[in-house]
């Protein structure tokens, strides 16, 4: 009982964490008319249609028309023509009866009738099979509904009164007119650049220093980890600073370049690989030793491959930081100049100058949410896979 | 093939200042198998890792061959290790595992491949070959961590308590494996070990340390039968020999020694063998008798003041023979490191030596009855109390 109530309790946290995801998903496939239907939904759709050509008496064959609910009438009916002329004629016994037809519909009888003061022609329109006297009250436009099971009954109604119908659409477009139509496509390529270097250069360097403070022995060997380990305390708004005069000093601003160097260097994969090498039995190094490997190979061909669920780990918090960082490459990458943008400045400048596309901002959101989003699923099985004690005893 | 040689190697740890090894001065002869044994902390392992290149020598003279090694790496040093904890690299399969040390060596491929082969074939690895270390039992594993020494036909095999993470059975068959191999190869080997039996049977000769020191090297019957040493005597042996602290009573041409009420005359040959004991007359020393060196009485033939009357504790029937734990109301004699015979050390009683007796097992003895024992007297051992030295 007890682990029912658990799981319901899992179960509506789980919908209330991924609740935002859908809603953002289901946004960025909907076209823009679609996201402001009130009520809102969840599922993107588009106008229902059918060929025009499974609709007998039509001539422009080969367009699609769209498909209505009238008010008050069973059935679906085609929109085949949206503008022909209506004439709402009303009885002149009964003013409250709107009956809309074709304006040449109506036969003309000559007689006149007052009408609130105003002098109207008098028409004579029938109406399944009866014959009514009635007035023009009003000449508009409307469409031409065709009855989609029974292609004989047409009717003239007005567009606006009628309900148009919908089913499931999405609106893929919205992904490439993102990236073609809001230069999305260089922020992409620019932050799959980063990333890559940033992760590369992350593992490479936290390696080597992680072997280095975990396995050789060299003066100073502690103090300079803990050094090195304290810097982790520091909070990043305290380095902004010093970190923007220095890359400007290197020329560095407005370039990829200041968003990959300074992080390639990170004390936390650094302890992170330490402990995990630490963790590897010595004997191991021994042995290869003893086989005549220099420490070099050791390291890339025996430890290396021992560490992967560590690098992984690393990789994953290196791609996470660097793909979604936004507060560094908004202060470095500050000319406006749109070539040396990442993803999550361009989603940025979106949300405000296209804010009326929220279908594309929303689409762009997504693109850029993506990649990590696999990337942890992927990366997962590492973090609980350990197979460095395996061949041991 | 190579001869190991160390001359007054010193192994000092700067952190504390212990010695780990002591001034060791050991000749291993080219092609011979040498055991190292001792109790936990003596040193054994240093001085084999000292041999690997994986401990710096801090004071005198390592060399394999004509080599002097204290410098070279360990790689240069044309030797290999199996660990105890086999050492295999997990994420290889047993083929990368075997032919590391040859890739390594940038040997041609088609030779890394034959060697490989012959190695596994030798050891019946030839299926497992493409497996990875974790898909193999224990005794495999073993095998393959044989197999990474063997493929390089190296000068000195070095052996750090390989066997002590298999089951019994498996112990003895890889024992008898290890030695075979060796006989054909004909490898110097130097072999640690905790295990008296391995150290018995495995070696040409035992070299036995304790704290660092060399105590005695020597074939393994002499180290038995001869130990230079009451520590040696009393590591060396299962169960182990009985220590007691006697009174030497009776003549300088025919002792008698008195211990808890037991007089037990000194046969003559004895005094050959230990020709001091004449001098401790009047004297206290240390009487060492194996559980073999009883019987019961009629079993052999003794005269009559070699017969003891013993209060029977325990009689362990083990079916060859029988084991008779009976108390000696003297202070056990403590000698650190070596094994106590009692299954429990927190109730070894101070006042109450346990001594074992080994007769034949066609006995049948009761728990808690008296039995009357006879001693092989010419064959004890005696020791100085004060210097543990024999009484030779």
């Amino acid at each position: 009982m007890a682990r029912v109530g658990a799981y319901a309790g899992l179960v509506l946290v789980a919908v209330v964490v991924v609740f935002p995801f859908v809603v953002a998903l289901a946004t960025s496939t909907k076209n823009n008319d679609d996201i402001f239907r009130y009520p809102p939904t969840l599922v993107p759709s588009e106008p229902q249609t059918v060929e025009s050509d499974s609709l007998t008496n039509i001539d422009d064959a080969g367009n699609d028309v769209p498909v209505y609910r009238l008010t008050g009438i069973d059935g679906q009916y085609a929109l085949v023509d949206n503008d022909v002329s209506v004439a709402e004629f009303r009885p002149i016994d009964d003013l409250e009866r709107v009956i809309r037809r074709p304006l040449d519909d109506a036969a003309e009888t000559g007689d006149t009738v007052t009408i609130d003061g105003e002098e109207e022609d008098v028409y004579e329109v029938s109406v399944d099979d009866v014959t009514l006297v009635v007035y023009r009250s009003r000449v508009t436009s409307g469409g031409l509904f065709v009855n989609l099971d029974d292609p004989t009954d047409e009717r003239i109604e007005l567009i606006n009164l009628a309900e148009p119908l919908t089913r499931f659409g999405p609106r893929l477009e919205n992904f490439p007119e993102v990236i073609q139509d809001k230069q999305l496509g260089r922020a992409v390529s620019n932050t799959v650049l980063v990333t890559i270097a940033v992760v590369l250069g992350q593992i490479i360097t936290s390696v080597l220093g992680g072997y280095a403070f975990a396995r050789i022995e060299f003066k100073g060997r502690s103090g300079l980890f803990l050094l090195y380990l304290g810097s982790v305390m520091v909070p990043f708004v305290v380095l902004i600073i010093p970190l923007f005069q220095l890359m400007l000093q290197a020329g560095w601003l407005d370039n990829l370049a200041a968003l990959i160097i300074p992080w390639v260097f990170t004390a936390y994969g650094t302890f992170l690989m330490r402990q995990f090498f630490i963790g590897i039995p010595k004997e191991l190094e021994e042995a290869a030793l003893i086989d005549g490997a220099s420490r070099s190979r050791i390291l890339w061909k025996v430890m290396v491959p021992l560490a992967r669920p560590a690098i992984a780990t690393l990789a994953t918090f290196g791609f996470l930081y660097a793909w979604n960082s936004f507060f560094w490459p908004l202060v470095i990458i500050n000319s406006g100049n749109p070539d040396g943008r990442v993803l999550s400045l361009a989603l940025a400048t979106l949300g405000g100058r296209s804010s009326t596309d929220v279908n594309l901002v929303f689409a762009g959101a997504i693109i850029a949410m993506t990649p990590p989003i696999l990337v942890f699923l992927f990366a997962q099985r590492y973090f609980v896979e350990n197979s460095a004690s395996s061949g041991l005893k | 093939m190579a001869a190991v040689s160390f001359s007054n190697v010193t192994k000092e740890y700067t952190s504390d200042g212990i010695r780990a090894v002591d001034e060791l001065n050991l000749e291993i002869d080219d092609g011979e198998f040498l055991v190292l044994v001792g109790p936990s902390g003596c040193g054994k392992s240093t001085a084999l890792r000292m041999i690997a290149g994986l401990e710096e020598v801090t004071d005198g003279e390592l060399a394999i061959g004509d080599r002097i090694v204290n410098e070279v790496p360990p790689g240069d040093r044309d030797i290999a290790m199996v660990f105890q904890n086999y050492a295999l690299y997990p994420h290889m399969t047993v083929r990368d595992n075997i032919a590391f040390a040859l890739q390594v060596a940038k040997l041609p491929k088609p030779e890394i491949r034959e060697r490989t082969q012959k190695a596994a074939a030798m050891l019946g690895l030839t299926e497992y070959l493409d497996r990875l270390p974790k898909a193999l039992s224990g005794g495999q594993r073993q095998r393959v961590a044989m197999g990474r020494a063997i493929v390089r036909s190296p000068q000195v095999f070095l052996m750090d308590e390989p066997l002590s993470n298999l089951d019994a059975k498996l112990r003895v068959q890889m024992r008898s494996e290890i030695i075979q191999i060796q006989k054909r190869l004909g490898t110097t080997m130097v072999y640690v070990t905790h295990d008296q039996i391995e150290a018995m049977t495995m070696g040409h000769r035992v070299a036995v340390m304790r704290k660092g020191i060399l105590q005695q090297v020597a074939p393994p019957q002499r180290l038995y039968h001869e130990p230079a040493n009451l520590f040696v005597a009393a590591f060396i042996g299962s169960p182990s020999m009985n220590l007691l602290t006697c009174f030497v009573g009776g003549t300088a041409s025919h002792p008698v020694v008195e211990v808890a009420g037991h007089r037990i005359g000194i046969d003559a040959r004895a005094l050959d063998r230990y020709p001091r004991l004449a001098d401790s007359m009047g004297e206290q020393v240390i009487v060492g008798i194996r559980p073999e060196h009883f019987a019961m009485a009629g079993d052999i033939d003794v005269p009559e003041d070699q017969h003891i009357t013993v209060h029977v504790e325990l009689a362990e029937a083990m079916g060859s023979e029988v084991h008779i734990h009976t108390p000696f109301a003297v202070p056990p004699v403590s000698v650190e490191g070596a094994p106590v015979n009692a299954e429990d050390e927190d109730q070894i009683d101070t006042s109450v030596t346990h001594v074992i007796a080994r007769v034949e097992g066609v006995h049948v003895v009761e728990n808690d009855s008296d039995a009357r024992l006879a001693v092989k007297s010419h064959l004890f051992h005696f020791f100085d109390p004060a210097s543990g030295q024999p009484l030779r």
